[in-house]
Formats: structure tokens, C-alpha cells, sequence
């Protein structure tokens, strides 16, 4: 059959685009919202693949980042009252910074020691986020005005989702040149032997703090994002839970793999949405799901889609090897 | 207030290292960590609460049946999670392992949920404190403190001197190299799951008296025991149960002394120092494990 | 053909788009059917707090129904799971709002969630009747349409202490969680210190899942604390007791609604005695009274695996309000009626201590608390405090 040779990523992409820019047109307010969210999820995931599918590094810091961000962006705005389109992009940068720092004594680790790091400094942040009043307002959090988007629309919902949506898009479109370059190669010669790349004179730790940087920019960004779609930032948004969803839609989708992280982004939250019906049973719902994927598809839906149609071709993808 | 403090940091700390213990027996046999650990400890908990409230057993018999209980949960999990994906990426596996413990926990919270705020089980004796030079110590802490001390023990004993430990660890070296020499990997695997299952199930009972039983106990208990096992060296079985007391110990005398609202984050800002200044721990057997 | 797609395609945009506005008869409301919403904690830690409530509420509802409902109408009761956190009580509300298009929401339980969803709420004009969520700045400024039938924390905290100083204790303590709740009940519990002209002696945190609570025993101990205020859930609260009979430490503890359940309190602790100098306060009534046998037996019919708690009654109270409301607000039924309805509403409920009544300026509907003790063995009814 012919059309197998035409779904690619970037035909595929292209339609998603589409179906995401018409939302809006043919959604009511919940469905609306829950698309916006997506958007951010899908600027989070192409972060945390970065670091995990394609360099190999076993961060779990995105989750508290993606909340650094969206703190700063509450404390700019509601403290000192600049306007969001100052705020998000100083919170996005100072969340890179702030990335990087933690990043440094994060590179002499790696695997499972780089992992439970990781995770420590997530739950010491949120202590931190609970616990510090002056700052971060504590347990009630920081509530937050929506954003104007007046001269364009009335509709702050439309507003946001259509400035996420351009943000997401630049993401992908930034991490897709990027990985092309010669720093994807650069990324994926440190993930599959950090000897290896040393010895051709590549600067190890110049190469992991750029992804460290690059995917912490990111959920900064998703994260000014997030807050003004909630209206209120608070610290249990930012828990260990809300990392483990990303890393399920990045696993889910496909180690290294853009696209993947796409529909993996995609996918998990509207499977959430979904299994809202099973009410009470949702955690049983969510983990089988997620255990379901990986016994079928442990190369993602990437691999998956791989498989089914010769033309789907993704520059340095992880493959799936025996170990 | 010192020795108080101290008492009570090493009686929280056992919980730690029962915990951790049967972490460290997994890993060292397959080199995965289970994230689904404290789930299992979780499960084994709820499952001795069924006997004793529903069909009335005796303390002591619900924690014997307990063992073979979570050991067979432990070989499902193995069978239905494991064994599929030993060669996918680590990754992979540590997913696969979380989405078992979300899984897990929803049907600890289905099935034991409506109960109320926790399940409570009566201690093994009369739980009124007594005495120990002179400080209070409820008799069910020291039973756990004992348990923890005998099950590190055992185990060391069982990777030195026992034909079967000695595989356990040969297949966590290279489960090729274990092939090559004759030894049914997926068996070992199958009894590791199980043994480390089984060793969360009785931490579980023995706990529960202290505790309370929760359907959510599972993820904050295996922080801790990840903790102990990072400060006392990933891989070593001595390492778990020191690690585990000086977690205890830590917490205690960091809330007594400092401040309390720090007795929670003690665990996180350990294994944060521990990584950076000495990643192998105290007795780091296996060294800086690449990824 | 293209054409004819196109039109047919855009026809059956159009009316998906028209029906959904307007219709003739008010949302969520059908000739046989009244939708309601409940909004809360389904799974997650707190699911315990959440689905007892519901469960109760429901029961209610089923009851009512059974009799033959409101007005010749039935209650429907969907629910949503917020998981106590604003990023899902979000899309919970409007897949309530938008999706289900429900006539009200009865229900509200963990803080933040609540106060995230209440801008959607608002703006939609959605009446809301909360069950269990007690921030301060979801009834204060009064909104028309948001009425609460829990106490607020102000009046608990207000209450812990004054029943400290009533009893006579000196040096007063306060033990804490660090979360949301906790928080809305802490700065006015402050406000309540100053105002009786004192200061509280230590203020000490604990965490929500203590496995250890000696080093806060201990200090309290040293300070020669003899009042405790203790701003806890079930967990941290038993553990905390627990280590201070350990030490041989009865301080007077007085603890608010969330470990109002004594009975349960007492067999989570396991030591007879250890409860002996404590007191909590609850809206409800106490579970053994006469007039609950009755609302046990329907629970246990309706949701067989929930043991009946405390938390029930809430919902059964809540449930109790609100098909007065409903009935009072007629046959013609609009969520302007209800409001009305409500406005003016007293409804004395078999679980609650006190009557439930609101008025056009104060939607806090529900002022009264009951203290217990357990002494003996047995749940001991020590007053109750009702405030205007």
C-alpha cells in the first residue's frame, strides 16, 4: 500500500498540527483547556528526552524545573508586577540558569546514582516550595491574574492556547535542527559510550550541561506557561508524580524520538482525561496502561511506528538493541 | 533528650533498613531496582490486615503467611513484569516498575481503601512501653529492630556461604557469563523477586502496629529505604541496615535539634551528599555502577 | 459533491455548536432528572476524605430517590476526581461544567483544588454547596451562589484554643502539617492567640506520615507545655500521641474536625489510656448516637466495603441540606430559585450536632461543634460550642 511510504514525521507532524491549531474552532471550554495543557506537556517532554532519550541522562529533575518556572513567573508578575510578556521569559531563563547549576555536580553521575540524585533534589525542592513562606507563599501558594491578550482576543483561553501552542512549536522545531546538528551527534555519542566520545574530543561536560540547559529553558517556559492556565501555583503540582508522567510520555513515545515524545505528550494526557470514567480506579487504569505499552511496544510508539511504515525515518533515534 | 532521640532514631531507622534490605536483595541479583518495592511491602501489609481482621487469624500465623503470600506476589510481578522486558533498556524497566506500583497502589486503595484513614493492627505483645536503660521503647520497635538485624544477617550469610546466594550474585556480575556456566537465570530472577517480596511482605506485619497501614505508604517508605541504601552502598547488605539506622538516627536528631519541620527532608538532603561527595557510599561494594 | 461535503460538513459544525447553548429548561435539569456534580478527591492520599463524603452524600440521594425524588425528579450524582491538585480540579470542573453540564456542584474538598476551580465555577454561574473544603476566600467575599455546610477553620482552630484556656491550661503549644489545609487554619489560629492576649509556647511541625514523632514530644515536654493545639490529620496525630505516652507526657490535647473520630483514633493508637487527656471537635454528632443506626445501615447497603466513619456524616448532612433546598426551591426549578432557596434555609440534620442555616450574608451555613473524648473505652460527649 502506497501511503505507508508518506506517513513520516513530518507528514504526520504536520496533520497534528493542524488538528491542534483547529482545536479551538470545534472544542467547548474543558476540551479546550485540556489541549492547552497538552501543549505544555508536549514543550516538557521534548525537554526531558533530550536528557534522558538522547543523552542518556537519567534526570529527573524536569518536574521541579517545569515548577521553578512557574514560580518565578507567579513571583514576577503577582511581586513585581512586570508584565507576563517580560515574566515568563526571565523565569525561563533563570530556570535555565538554576539547571545548570544543579547540573554541575549532577555530571560526574550517571544511571541509576544520576536518577535517585535527581529525585532527592525534586523532593528537596518541594520542601523548599512548601517551606518558604517569604517567597513562595507556602502550602497556599501564589495565585495569579490571567494574561491580557487584549488587542488580540477577549478570550484569555483562546489567548493562551494559541501562544503555548506557537511555543510548543518552536520547541520541537529548535530541538528537531538541534539534533541534527552536530550536537545531536554530539548527545548521542555521549549516550552510547562516554569513552568513545571522549576519546574523538568530545567535551563531555560541555555537551551534557548544554542538554541540561536546553531542556531545563524548556520547562521554564512550559512552566510560565502553566501558571497563568491554572491561575494558582502551588507546591503538590510539582511533586514526584508530575515527573513520572513526563517520563511515562517520554518512555511511552519513544526514547529519542521527537515525534514520539509528541504523541506520547499527546497521548497520556488525553488518556488521563479519559480515564477520568473509571473514577476511583484511575491509578489501576493508568499503571496498566503504562505497563501495557511497554510489555507491547518497549521501543515506544516510535518503534512501533517504525515498524509499520518503512518511511518513518527520525535522525539518530535510539534503537531498541539487545543489552 | 539525647538518648531519647537517639532510641528513636534507630527504632524508625530499622523500619528504613527492613525496607532497604529487601530492595538490596533484588538489586543485587538483577541489578534493577524495583520501584514497585514499597508497593509490595504496601500489598503484603493489607494482605496480613485480611487475615487478621477477616479470618481471624493470630498475629504470629498472619506474619508466618505472610512470607509465602508475598512471595508469590513477588513471582507475579516477575513473571508478568520482569521477565518480558530483561532485555529491554533500564529505562524501560524502571518504568515498567513504576507503572506496577501505580498499578499496585489503586487496587491496595480499591480493595483495603474505604476502610478509613489507615488500617491499625494490633501489636505482636501489649504495646505499652517499656523500659530499656531506662528509656521508653514500645516492645513492637524492638521486635521490628530485631527482625531487621536478623534478616541482615541471614541474608549475609546466605550470598556467603550458600550455593544459591552465590548464583544470586553471579547473575547481577553477567547474566551471560551465568548462562555460560549453567545457571537458570530466569530461575534466579524468579526466586529473587519472590525472596525480596517476601522480605517486604513480613517488614510490612512487623511494621504495621507502628505505621498504620496506608495504601500510600509504599513511595515514601521506599525514598527512605533508597537513602539508606546509597548512603550505606548500593549493593551491600551491611550497608542497608547501617544505612538504614543512621537515616533513622539523622532525621531524629536533625528534628530534635534543629528544627522539626527538617525531620522530612533529612532523608533527601543525604542521599543529595552522599551522591555528589562519595557516590559509593559507606561500603560501597560495586563502586560508581554505570548506566 | 465537493460542495455538497462541505455544506453538510459545516451544517454539522453549526448545530454541534448550537446545541450546545441553549435549551428551554435550566441546565442539567431535565423533566425526570436533576444533574449534580461533585467535585474532590477521588485516588491520592486524601481519597479517604473524599469518596467517604460522596458516599454519604449519595446515600441521601439514593434514599430520596427511592422515595420518589424531588418535585417528580431524581438526583443523578456524577463525580470527578480533582486528586487534590488545581491541574486536575481544572479540567474535573469544566468536564463538569461543559461536558456533563451539570445543574450544580455539591462538593469541594481538598483547598487548593477548590480555589483553582472556583474561578470556572464563578464564572459560570454554577451554584456550588461545599462539603468539606474550608479556605476562608471561598465564602468570603459572599458569591450568591456558594454556600458551605462545613465549619471553617477559623471557628475550629478558634475553638481548640479557647477550649485550652477554658480548661486552664498555661503554656499552650501548637503541633502542625505543612500543606494547604493546615495553613488556612494556622494564621487564624495566631490571630485567635493574640486576641486572647497570649502566645503560643512552641510551635513545632510534624509531617503528614511520621513514622516518629519523640524529638516534638520531647521538646514539648521541656517547655513544660500543658495545652497542645493540635492542627493535624489522623496519621500525624496518632503517631504524635502515641510517642508522647511513650514518654510519659499527657499534656491536654485538643485536636479539630480531621481527628474528630475518637473511637477511630483510639484504636489506631492501640494503648488504652493514651487518649485519656484529649478532646477533638466535630460537626458531627457522635457515630453512636441513636439516630445514626439507621444511616449506618443505608451506607453499608449502598457501598458494602466502606466501614462508616465519621466522614460519612458530613455527607449526610450535606446531603440532608440540600434536598431540602432542592424541594423548597420547586418544581420549577433554576439555579437562581436555588439560590434563593438556600439563602433562608435551616436544616436541622440527624448526623450534624447543630442546625445548617444560611442567610444572604453569611453563606458559612454552618457554626456548631461538638467536642468528644474517650474515656473508658467508650466515645464521651464532653459540649458544644455554636457560634452566630
Amino acid at each position: 500500500m502506497n501511503i505507508r511510504k508518506f506517513i513520516t514525521p513530518r507528514s504526520l507532524g504536520l496533520v497534528v498540527l493542524g488538528v491542534l491549531a483547529a482545536l479551538p474552532a470545534f472544542a467547548n471550554n474543558y476540551w479546550l483547556f485540556v489541549g492547552n495543557l497538552t501543549l505544555v506537556y508536549i514543550a516538557l517532554t521534548v525537554g526531558l528526552n533530550l536528557l534522558i532519550g538522547y543523552s542518556g541522562l537519567l534526570a529527573f529533575m524536569n518536574g521541579t524545573l517545569f515548577g521553578v518556572g512557574a514560580y518565578a513567573t507567579a513571583i514576577f508578575r503577582v511581586d513585581f508586577s512586570w508584565s507576563y510578556g517580560l515574566a515568563i521569559p526571565l523565569a525561563a531563563v533563570l530556570t535555565m540558569v538554576i539547571g545548570v547549576i544543579v547540573a554541575l555536580p549532577a555530571l560526574r553521575l550517571s544511571g541509576l546514582y544520576l536518577a535517585l540524585a535527581t529525585v532527592a533534589f525534586a523532593q528537596f525542592i518541594l520542601w523548599v516550595l512548601l517551606h518558604w513562606d517569604r517567597v513562595t507563599r507556602g502550602p497556599s501558594g501564589i495565585q495569579v491574574p490571567q494574561v491580557d491578550y487584549a488587542p488580540l482576543t477577549d478570550s484569555f483561553e483562546h489567548g493562551h492556547y494559541y501562544v503555548t501552542l506557537v511555543v510548543a512549536c518552536i520547541i520541537v522545531w529548535l530541538t528537531a535542527n538541534l539534533l541534527r546538528s552536530r550536537y545531536g551527534r554530539a548527545f548521542v555519542a555521549v549516550r552510547e559510550s562516554e569513552v568513545a566520545a571522549e576519546s574523538i574530543g568530545i567535551d563531555l561536560t560541555r555537551y551534557k550541561t548544554l542538554a541540561y540547559a536546553v531542556s531545563a529553558l524548556y520547562a521554564g517556559l512550559a512552566g510560565g506557561l502553566f501558571a497563568p492556565l491554572l491561575g494558582i501555583v502551588v507546591p503538590e503540582s510539582f511533586d514526584l508524580s508530575q515527573v513520572i508522567v513526563q517520563f511515562a510520555m517520554v518512555t511511552v513515545g519513544g526514547l529519542g524520538s521527537i515525534a514520539g515524545s509528541v504523541i506520547g505528550a499527546i497521548g497520556l494526557v488525553w488518556l488521563q482525561e479519559f480515564l477520568r470514567a473509571f473514577k476511583e480506579l484511575q491509578e489501576v487504569a493508568f499503571g496498566g496502561m503504562i505497563l501495557l505499552t511497554i510489555l507491547f511496544f518497549p521501543g515506544g510508539i516510535s518503534a512501533m511506528l517504525k515498524h509499520w511504515f518503512p518511511g518513518w525515518r527520525e535522525p539518530l533515534r535510539r534503537r531498541f538493541l539487545d543489552q | 533528650m539525647l538518648p531519647y532521640l537517639l532510641i528513636s532514631g534507630l527504632t524508625s531507622g530499622a523500619l528504613y533498613a527492613m525496607v532497604a534490605i529487601g530492595l538490596v536483595v533484588v538489586y543485587r541479583s538483577t541489578g534493577h531496582i524495583n520501584f514497585a518495592h514499597g508497593e509490595l511491602f504496601m500489598i503484603g501489609g493489607f494482605l496480613a490486615y485480611s487475615m487478621i481482621t477477616m479470618l481471624g487469624f493470630p498475629y504470629l500465623l498472619s506474619l508466618v503467611l505472610a512470607v509465602p503470600l508475598s512471595f508469590c506476589l513477588g513471582v507475579i510481578c516477575d513473571r508478568v513484569v520482569f521477565r518480558p522486558l530483561m532485555n529491554a533498556p533500564g529505562t524501560t524497566l524502571v518504568l515498567a516498575t513504576v507503572g506496577l506500583s501505580y498499578l499496585l497502589k489503586g487496587v491496595g486503595r480499591y480493595i483495603w481503601g474505604g476502610k478509613g484513614e489507615y488500617i491499625s493492627i494490633k501489636a505482636i505483645v501489649d504495646p505499652a512501653p517499656f523500659l530499656v536503660w531506662g528509656m521508653p521503647v514500645l516492645p513492637q520497635q524492638l521486635i521490628v529492630f530485631a527482625a531487621a538485624m536478623l534478616c541482615m544477617m541471614g541474608f549475609l550469610a546466605f550470598f556467603r556461604w550458600t550455593i544459591a546466594g552465590k548464583m544470586m550474585q553471579a547473575t547481577a556480575e553477567s547474566a551471560f557469563a551465568s548462562y555460560l556456566v549453567g545457571i537458570r537465570v530466569e530461575r534466579v530472577y524468579t526466586w529473587t523477586w519472590g525472596v525480596g517480596a517476601a522480605v517486604a511482605g513480613v517488614a510490612a506485619v512487623l511494621m504495621a502496629p507502628l505505621t498504620l497501614l496506608t495504601p500510600d505508604i509504599g513511595s515514601g517508605l521506599l525514598i527512605k529505604a533508597f537513602a539508606a541504601t546509597i548512603l550505606g552502598g548500593l549493593g551491600s547488605m551491611s550497608g542497608a541496615l547501617v544505612g538504614g539506622l543512621l537515616v533513622g538516627l539523622c532525621e531524629s536528631l536533625v528534628g530534635g535539634y534543629i528544627d522539626s519541620s527538617l525531620q522530612e527532608v533529612a532523608a533527601f538532603i543525604i542521599i543529595m551528599i552522599v551522591l555528589v561527595f562519595r557516590p559509593s557510599g559507606l561500603f560501597g561494594a560495586y563502586g560508581v555502577r554505570r548506566a | 459533491m465537493k460542495r455538497f461535503q462541505v455544506s453538510s460538513a459545516a451544517l454539522t459544525i453549526g448545530l454541534l455548536l448550537g446545541s450546545a447553548g441553549s435549551s428551554a429548561a435550566e441546565v442539567g435539569v431535565t423533566d425526570t432528572e436533576i444533574l449534580i456534580g461533585a467535585l474532590g478527591v477521588l485516588t491520592g492520599p486524601l481519597y479517604n476524605n473524599g469518596k467517604t463524603i460522596y458516599d454519604g452524600v449519595e446515600t441521601v440521594y439514593n434514599e430520596v430517590n427511592a422515595a420518589g425524588g424531588i418535585n417528580g425528579r431524581k438526583i443523578r450524582y456524577v463525580r470527578e476526581d480533582d486528586a487534590c491538585k488545581p491541574e486536575q480540579a481544572i479540567p474535573a470542573v469544566k468536564k463538569l461544567i461543559f461536558e456533563h453540564k451539570v445543574f450544580m456542584i455539591h462538593g469541594g474538598g481538598c483547598s487548593n483544588a477548590s480555589l483553582a476551580a472556583m474561578p470556572d465555577i464563578v464564572k459560570a454561574q454554577v451554584p456550588w454547596v461545599i462539603t468539606a473544603s474550608t479556605a476562608p476566600q471561598l465564602t468570603d467575599p459572599v458569591n450568591p451562589r456558594i454556600f458551605t455546610t462545613m465549619l471553617a477553620g477559623w471557628m475550629e482552630t478558634a475553638g481548640q484554643l479557647q477550649r485550652l484556656i477554658d480548661t486552664g491550661a498555661k503554656k499552650i503549644a501548637i503541633v502542625r502539617q505543612r500543606d494547604a489545609w493546615a495553613e488556612s487554619r494556622y494564621k487564624p489560629l495566631l490571630d485567635s492567640f493574640a486576641q486572647a492576649g497570649r502566645k503560643p509556647v512552641l510551635d513545632e511541625e510534624i509531617s503528614a506520615d511520621p513514622s516518629d514523632a519523640t524529638g516534638v514530644a520531647l521538646k514539648l515536654q521541656a517547655a513544660g507545655v500543658d495545652g497542645v493545639v493540635a492542627v493535624l490529620f489522623p496519621k500525624a496525630a496518632t503517631v504524635m500521641i502515641r510517642d508522647m505516652y511513650k514518654i510519659g507526657y499527657k499534656p491536654l490535647v485538643v485536636g479539630g474536625s480531621a481527628i474528630g473520630d475518637v473511637k477511630a483514633m483510639d484504636q489506631a493508637i492501640g494503648i488504652r489510656g493514651a487518649l485519656d487527656n484529649f478532646q477533638a471537635l466535630s460537626p458531627t454528632k457522635s457515630a453512636t448516637d441513636p439516630s445514626m443506626a439507621q444511616w449506618k445501615a443505608k451506607v453499608k447497603k449502598y457501598y458494602p466495603q466502606d466501614e462508616f466513619q465519621t466522614w460519612h456524616m458530613f455527607g449526610i448532612a450535606s446531603g440532608q441540606f440540600m434536598v431540602e433546598g432542592l424541594k423548597r426551591a420547586g418544581r420549577d426549578l433554576t439555579r437562581d430559585g436555588l439560590a434563593k432557596a438556600l439563602n433562608g434555609l435551616s436544616v436541622s440534620s440527624d448526623a450534624y450536632a447543630g442546625p445548617i442555616s444560611c442567610a444572604a450574608e453569611n453563606h458559612q451555613c454552618y457554626r456548631s461543634m461538638a467536642w468528644f473524648s474517650f474515656i473508658n473505652g467508650d466515645i464521651k460527649e464532653m459540649g458544644l460550642t455554636q457560634l452566630k
